[in-house]
């Protein structure tokens, strides 16, 4: 916004001040939490509410991770959503190299009902999805769940990934011609190497989301040992009360994969959303 | 260049580990068929091979493959542990037939139930909330039990009459009471005693004088309900000798909103509007459990589950329980609460589920679930030394418990007193009008 | 395909249908790669999407019965009759768009603001970042329970620093048990959740812009607000009516924190979203048709809108 020939000191302190000002208010709840999570239950309601625990106790942690097989829904939930990740990137970068560079009869009445596809809200949708699965024999497996989210999420990659593979040039896809390389070759070689921010955000996105789903899961999985996290945490929601430091504890823990995910692909990502075109 | 090579490594990489994580999953699944947890004893009940199952091919008598239940519930950690003590000496009982139990989150309990029934995926029994019965049953979800069990009427005898008519509806028994429960006051000995109160409230008048006595602003009130759902006020309720409908559930007109009922309801709201009621239970304070226990509600009304809850979670807390006090007419009364094992009609192994319908209803099923703090519904239970204390409250409130409205609209009957409730607490309506209002209300879901 | 002569005219006179069927299938075969393309995806969704899209439809003209399905009677349009005359789906829908025009503009606002100072020369960029993009890495079921811890009426942060600390309120607002209040936990969350994806998505915009560009409007002597409203705003532009067509439509279909916060509509149903009205409809009162007849509503409505935004806002911006 401002040139170097017009930074002053003070507008650098305004700077300063207004994203740590901003920062609080993002923080201030997440500080909450665990504040919550490493309190006694009779704590979690005391007044004056206090931000340092009075008392700190790791049982919390103790209690949700040794419950219920948390250990295990923790790697449940991580191999389906690496799984989910890895497919969504493959088919949407598919189906974005087709829709971005390809021309076919059909070829904008099909991507508008994908785009329908994105503004269906999910919950809608289970009990028949349910039946497909079943029909499918899918229910009750880690594919059944992979298999829907990925799908869940085709209409939102295909649609930035799009904007990504139209942006790249299309004479670096002369060269290959030239080569005698066919379409193929051209996405294989070109356009996905290329195109590493939009897939690493494409991976973000798919990631979280498929870290954190739950209707879908809770119903299609029945078999205890093979449920994902957000789950568990909601295990921790009794008919009759509810434990706090218990479920503050549980979602910290279930924050970190996702944290790490981000921190790692973050560089790319914010490069990959300048240049997907989502923007425009 | 070697950055290319690198993210295709690590592409390939994920995508093989993803594809095995997948499979991995899918092989789990082929092993699915149960394996039997201990070797079949053949001189264990020889005669469950023949029943089982009428749908299927008769299996050959040496070894059958065990038949797998399923069984879906909500229960807590704390009776999760003791069902699995259950399961082993059922299945040691019956070695052909293996229970496999799902625990559910309760709030979406209904609904992954009713995905589970509507893509024929559903569990062979479940333990239900007693007001979901009726509803089930109306859309012939479930299995009726007097039909289908030749020993009901012999097992129906030994339950209490309370939580057995749960079960009924149109003339037909569709499951059998596996818990039941009510709510007792539970009441704040230290604040009682700071307060110069030596016992707790015996009538509802000393009830109201108590909780506004030990009521001091916002530090502390004196009563505190969970809510304004009907569960909530209707030990109260019916303690004053409140009716939803007549006894053959035709009308609310004149019941609802009767004088008794009109009684009850507006002693709570008079409490509320004197700061003695919590105004909590419009939503969005501290809970009853969590308030109760630090000091800031002196009595509650809540059911047996508290023990466990509390030994959880506030371990240095003494839980002291007494009878909802009595009414204007001299007798207490309260809700009846409970579960309901079902059989549900699309099982497939009906025969092995109803054996396991009569287990939990046997003595020691139903004992060995006590020592968690479950109610049992056998009345022949009743004295057994091995029962907790505690349990004395409650078996003796649960003689003069009264049931809500078995009827599959039963939800939308909540609904309308909730509503109710809400409105006179909040002035829009005096208890007369908000009453009058459920009464249609209810009167007009009865006509369906 | 302008015709000048009649003779033209006549000799683009189009063609016989079967002559057009073969050309189309000519040009399907020449396409056929594309297809090969499409096929994972379009199988996928097809099965998962497509059908249920469709059974959901269909259910939706149904007094639908999910045990006995064959059991269901027909209604026509009945559900959606009485669903557009009751006074719960009125309110819902009310509480839904508030929920948008408030949301929308407040996260997309907020989200210029950090992404303008994002993008200034300052330490820290990368944590920054992250902790703004934390909120949305969250998911909604945590945060929701943060914010209704927060927002307690008797043990909550909020009111214990605006009764105790700032003096503001005499008695402490009890904001989940108020049908309008309530919504005020609602809708910060929602902008405090949905402000870093907003914020990153425009700093990375802002990234785009040429830098010749604002210093060539500085010689002309555009001072630091007008090359924003003169140039980064126009060329943000795209991004923006972006950002809007996805926003609004995660606005209105907001749904967990609303059926966490309000215990599905509490109190007395004047709380609800569309959506959670819908899963209440379905799953708790078991009308199957009805819910289905709310979601199509819904969809309906937000393919509308976002048909609308697209048109109406859409424009090639010109260096």
């Amino acid at each position: 916004m401002l040139l170097p020939s017009e930074r002053r000191w003070y507008h650098q302190v305004l700077v300063y001040g207004l994203l740590i000002g901003g920062l609080v208010v993002v923080a201030v709840p997440f500080l909450l939490m665990v504040s919550t999570s490493l309190k006694p239950q009779q704590y979690t309601f005391e007044y004056p509410p206090r931000l340092i625990p009075r008392r700190v106790t790791f049982n919390n942690y103790v209690q949700a991770l040794s419950k219920d097989m948390f250990f295990l829904y923790f790697m449940n939930s991580l191999g389906v959503a690496v799984s989910t990740t890895t497919s969504t990137v493959v088919i949407s970068s598919l189906l974005a190299y087709a829709f971005g560079r390809l021309d076919f009869p059909g070829k904008e009445p099909l991507f508008y009902v994908f785009l329908v596809g994105m503004m269906i809200p999910a919950v809608t949708l289970i009990i028949p999805q349910f039946l497909v699965a079943k029909a499918l024999k899918l229910l009750n497996s880690h594919a059944g769940l992979v298999i829907v989210y990925v799908t869940m999420n085709l209409s939102m990659q295909t649609f930035l990934l799009r904007g990504f593979f139209e942006s790249i040039p299309s004479e670096l896809e002369d060269a290959v011609r030239i080569d005698g390389g066919g379409r193929w070759t051209i996405f294989w070689r070109i356009i996905l190497p290329l195109s590493r921010p939009g897939l690493a955000t494409v991976a973000i996105f798919t990631f979280l989301y498929s870290w954190d789903e739950f209707p879908w899961a809770h119903v299609a999985i029945k078999e205890t040992t093979r449920r994902t996290l957000p789950i568990a945490i909601a295990l921790f929601q009794n008919q009759h009360l509810t434990q706090w430091g218990q479920v503050f504890a549980a979602s910290i823990v279930g924050l970190i994969p996702v944290v790490t995910v981000f921190a790692l692909f973050q560089r790319h990502f914010i490069r990959g959303v300048a240049r997907s075109g989502l923007k425009g | 260049m070697k950055r290319k090579n690198w993210t295709m490594a690590l592409l390939s990489g994920m995508l093989i580990l993803g594809l095995v994580l997948t499979a991995c999953g899918g092989a789990e699944e082929a092993a699915a068929p149960p394996e039997p947890t201990e070797p079949p004893v053949p001189t264990e009940a020889p005669i469950e091979a023949p029943t089982e199952a009428p749908t299927e091919p008769p299996e050959p008598t040496e070894a059958p493959e065990p038949v797998a239940v399923t069984y879906w519930h909500t229960m807590s950690d704390a009776e999760v542990e003791a069902m699995e003590e259950v399961i082993a000496m059922f299945e040691a009982e019956h070695p052909d037939i293996h229970i496999e139990m799902t625990r559910y989150a309760y709030d979406d309990f209904k609904s992954a139930l009713l995905t589970s029934l509507a893509g024929g995926e559903g569990p062979d029994t479940a333990r239900l909330d007693i007001i979901w019965v009726p509803e089930l049953a109306e859309m012939e979800a479930l299995v009726a039990l007097d039909e289908a069990m030749e020993d009901f009427d012999g097992i129906a005898a030994k339950t209490f009459p309370g939580p057995l008519a749960t079960n009924h509806w149109k003339g037909h028994y569709y499951g059998l009471p596996q818990d039941t429960n009510t709510q007792v006051l539970l009441w704040h000995k230290v604040l009682f005693d700071e307060a110069g109160i030596d016992s707790p409230p015996a009538t509802l008048e000393e009830f109201k004088e108590s909780a506004c006595a030990l009521s001091k602003g916002e530090e502390q009130y004196g009563y505190a309900m969970g809510g304004t759902y009907f569960w909530a006020p209707a030990p109260v309720f019916y303690a004053m000798g409140g009716k939803v409908v007549d006894e053959d559930i035709t009308t609310a007109e004149g019941y609802i909103n009767g004088p008794e009922s009109v009684a009850a309801f507006q002693m709570l709201v008079d409490m509320y509007n004197e700061g003695c009621l919590s105004p909590n239970l419009l939503g969005g304070g501290v809970g009853t459990s969590d308030g109760h226990a630090t000091g800031l509600y002196a009595m509650i009304i809540d059911g047996p589950w508290m023990v466990d809850i509390y030994k959880a979670d506030f371990p240095d807390f003494e839980v002291n329980f007494a009878p909802i006090p009595n009414g204007p007419d001299g007798t207490t009364s309260s809700v009846v609460g409970g579960q309901d094992i079902v059989v549900f009609d699309g099982s497939e192994h009906k025969e092995a589920a109803m054996e396991w319908a009569r287990f939990l209803l046997s003595e020691e099923a139903q004992l060995k679930m006590a020592e968690r703090g479950v109610i049992p519904t056998l009345s022949t239970v009743i004295g057994d030394p091995s029962l907790p204390d505690y349990f004395g409250v409650f078996l003796e409130q649960l003689k003069t418990a009264q049931a809500r409205v078995p009827h599959p609209q039963w939800g939308d009957m909540d609904g309308a007193i909730n509503n109710a409730y809400q409105r006179m607490l909040r002035g829009e309506q005096t208890v007369q009008e908000a009453l009058d209002q459920a009464a249609q209300e209810i009167d007009a879901l009865l006509a369906q | 395909m302008a015709t000048s002569t009649g003779e033209r005219i006549e000799l683009e006179a189009r063609p016989s249908l079967p002559a057009r069927g073969l050309a189309l299938l000519r040009q399907v075969y020449r396409a056929r790669t594309a297809y090969l393309f499409l096929f994972p995806g379009l199988i996928l969704f097809t099965a998962f999407v497509i059908y249920p899209m469709l059974y959901s439809l269909r259910i939706s003209f149904y007094d639908w019965n999910v045990i006995k399905p064959a059991k269901s009677e027909f209604v026509g349009l009945d559900n959606y009759q009485m669903l557009l005359s009751a006074p719960v789906f009125r309110r819902a829908v009310l509480n839904t768009l508030a929920y948008t025009a408030i949301t929308v503009p407040g996260q997309m606002t907020l989200a210029l603001i950090v992404a303008v100072l994002l993008d200034q020369k300052i330490r820290g960029k990368t944590f920054f970042r992250v902790a703004y993009y934390l909120p949305v890495i969250t998911s909604w079921v945590i945060v929701t329970l943060i914010f209704e811890y927060l927002f307690n009426s008797q043990a909550g942060m909020i009111n214990y620093l605006l009764r105790d600390v700032l003096h503001l309120v005499d008695e402490p607002i009890r904001w989940l048990a108020d049908p309008v209040l309530a919504m005020v936990p609602i809708n910060l969350l929602g902008i405090w959740k949905g402000v870093g994806w907003s914020a990153i998505i425009m700093l990375a915009a802002l990234q785009e812009i040429p830098g010749e560009l604002l210093e060539a409007a500085a010689v002309d002597g555009a001072g630091p607000w007008s090359r924003l409203r003169g140039i980064t705003l126009p060329l943000l532009r795209p991004t923006l009516v972006f950002l809007l067509v996805v926003l609004v439509i995660g606005g209105l279909n907001v749904y967990i924190s609303v059926l966490l916060m309000t215990d599905g509509g509490q109190p007395l149903d004047l709380t609800h979203s569309v959506l959670t009205l819908m899963v209440k409809e379905t799953f708790d009162r078991l009308n199957f048709g009805g819910g289905a007849a709310i979601s199509y509503l819904l969809t309906a409505f937000v393919f509308f809108i976002s048909v609308l935004q697209i048109r109406l806002l859409r424009r090639r911006v010109e260096y």
